[in-house]
């Protein structure tokens, strides 16, 4: 799990262009929305493309992103049950 | 003003005392730290072009010490191509799945006005002109008759262009720019097939009166597509002074979009010759290089030389005039938008 969050947390970095954020500063349980990192709904969907490209997963339901886009330990936790399904 | 380009020349307090000389077919614009000029939140999602109208609106206003403008108004010949290539690029990457949002929201070529005004809260008239080489020339037109017409008092007059890897390589292709390096502060020295590609942007902060900011008046712009002959420029350029009150000999300095390119640059000494003979000239495209909205930087510097009633002993050829009242630019893209700005000292 710690393996895939310190991914996450790099491809999270990249993908939204995260200039001046290093890894360290991204603390897995922090909130991605709103206060921690501040994303807005145009990172979500962002996210929402991650998921599906790099891990094969696609949200059904749109209510779910909220949870599952909490904090990089949610996404992990989501990743890590949903590829082993 | 603001203006951003391959010269250090976004500090108002110096004028071209310092030139960049690059041995390249291509001039990038030297950008700022941009997060000095913007958000960190937002200039993470901005292409470089995005930024560079940014960062010289912002110094443009800033210069002005104008807070809010009536309306915004920008020219753009291929808007915000770095974002373009990247969206069709993820398209064909991904086979047109896994479309991320924040390269095409960007793309539009609008969004550098657009952004504009969302930084400064202008919810005033918004307007991008893209039309190729009369792209920044239509924005001026429309900025005048939003001053002319009392529907602005001010207004927020700009153009912005930025040059890719992949635009580059098209128009080189196209026969646009020089296959041998060249030294851009010798462009026309040894006049050939091709120039030197460039990029920036430029920002004008219009207003119907004049004040101590002020740098010179803008007073008209005419553009023609395509004109037969030297004549037919030559006969517009009457008629457009005609207009504005003037004749030929009253113009003091002329400003000329030559570019070292062999197969059009003939132009401009005949319309010279013939129509202004003994007129002190200055070029420009040596110091930006050649774009769609490049008359830009040949209005900055020639609101700067009437300003500062002084023109750099590196721009002049001729005889430098004993009193600078009115310059006409005439540039033209590619042989096809031939255009005439004419600026005159507040």
């Amino acid at each position: 799990m710690e393996e895939l969050i310190e991914k996450l947390k790099r491809e999270v970095i990249e993908q939204l262009n995260l200039e001046d954020i290093s890894p360290e500063d991204i603390e897995a349980d922090s909130p991605l929305f709103g206060e921690g990192l501040g994303l807005d709904s145009i990172d979500a969907l962002e996210l929402i493309v991650l998921l599906e490209k790099n891990y094969g997963l696609k949200i059904e339901d749109p209510k779910d992103g909220k949870k599952i886009f909490h904090s990089i330990r949610t996404m992990a936790e989501y990743i890590t049950e949903h590829k082993k399904a | 003003m603001g203006c951003i380009s391959p010269q250090p020349t976004l500090d108002n307090k110096s004028f071209l005392e310092e030139t960049v000389s690059v041995e390249s077919s291509r001039m990038k614009a030297i950008g700022p730290n941009y997060k000095e000029f913007i958000p960190p939140e937002m200039v993470r999602r901005m292409g470089r072009i995005i930024k560079m109208g940014v960062a010289a609106a912002k110094t443009s206003l800033a210069d002005a010490e104008c807070q809010l403008p009536d309306a915004i108004i920008t020219g753009t010949g291929l808007g915000c191509i770095e974002d373009t290539e990247k969206f069709l690029g993820n398209m064909i990457r991904n086979n047109e799945e896994f479309l991320t949002p924040t390269a095409f929201i960007q793309s539009t070529h609008n969004t550098v006005s657009a952004q504009i005004a969302l930084l400064i809260k202008c919810h005033g008239y918004n307007f991008t002109y893209v039309h190729r080489g009369f792209s920044f020339e239509t924005a001026i037109l429309d900025s005048l008759m939003q001053i002319e017409s009392g529907q602005a008092k001010s207004v927020l007059l700009g153009a912005a262009d930025e040059l890719t890897e992949n635009s580059f390589q098209i128009q080189s292709r196209m026969g646009y720019w020089r296959q041998k390096p060249a030294d851009n502060l010798k462009l026309f020295e040894h006049p050939t097939k091709g120039t030197v590609a460039g990029e920036g942007a430029a920002f004008f902060l219009l207003h119907e009166k004049k004040n101590s900011n002020t740098y010179a008046v803008l007073q008209d712009v005419e553009m023609l597509f395509r004109p037969d002959s030297p004549e037919e420029v030559i006969s517009e350029i009457k008629l457009f002074l005609e207009r504005n009150g003037l004749k030929e000999s009253n113009i003091d300095l002329l400003v000329l979009g030559r570019n070292g390119d062999i197969r059009f640059d003939s132009i401009y000494d005949s319309v010279t010759e013939t129509a202004f003979p003994g007129v002190p000239t200055c070029n420009f495209k040596h110091l930006c290089g050649e774009y769609m909205t490049a008359s830009s930087f040949g209005v900055w510097m020639a609101s700067r030389i009437l300003k500062n009633q002084q023109i750099p002993d590196m721009l002049i050829i001729g005889k430098k005039p004993e009193t600078l009242k009115h310059i006409l630019l005439y540039n033209h893209y590619q042989g096809i938008n031939h255009t005439l700005i004419l600026l005159s000292q507040a």
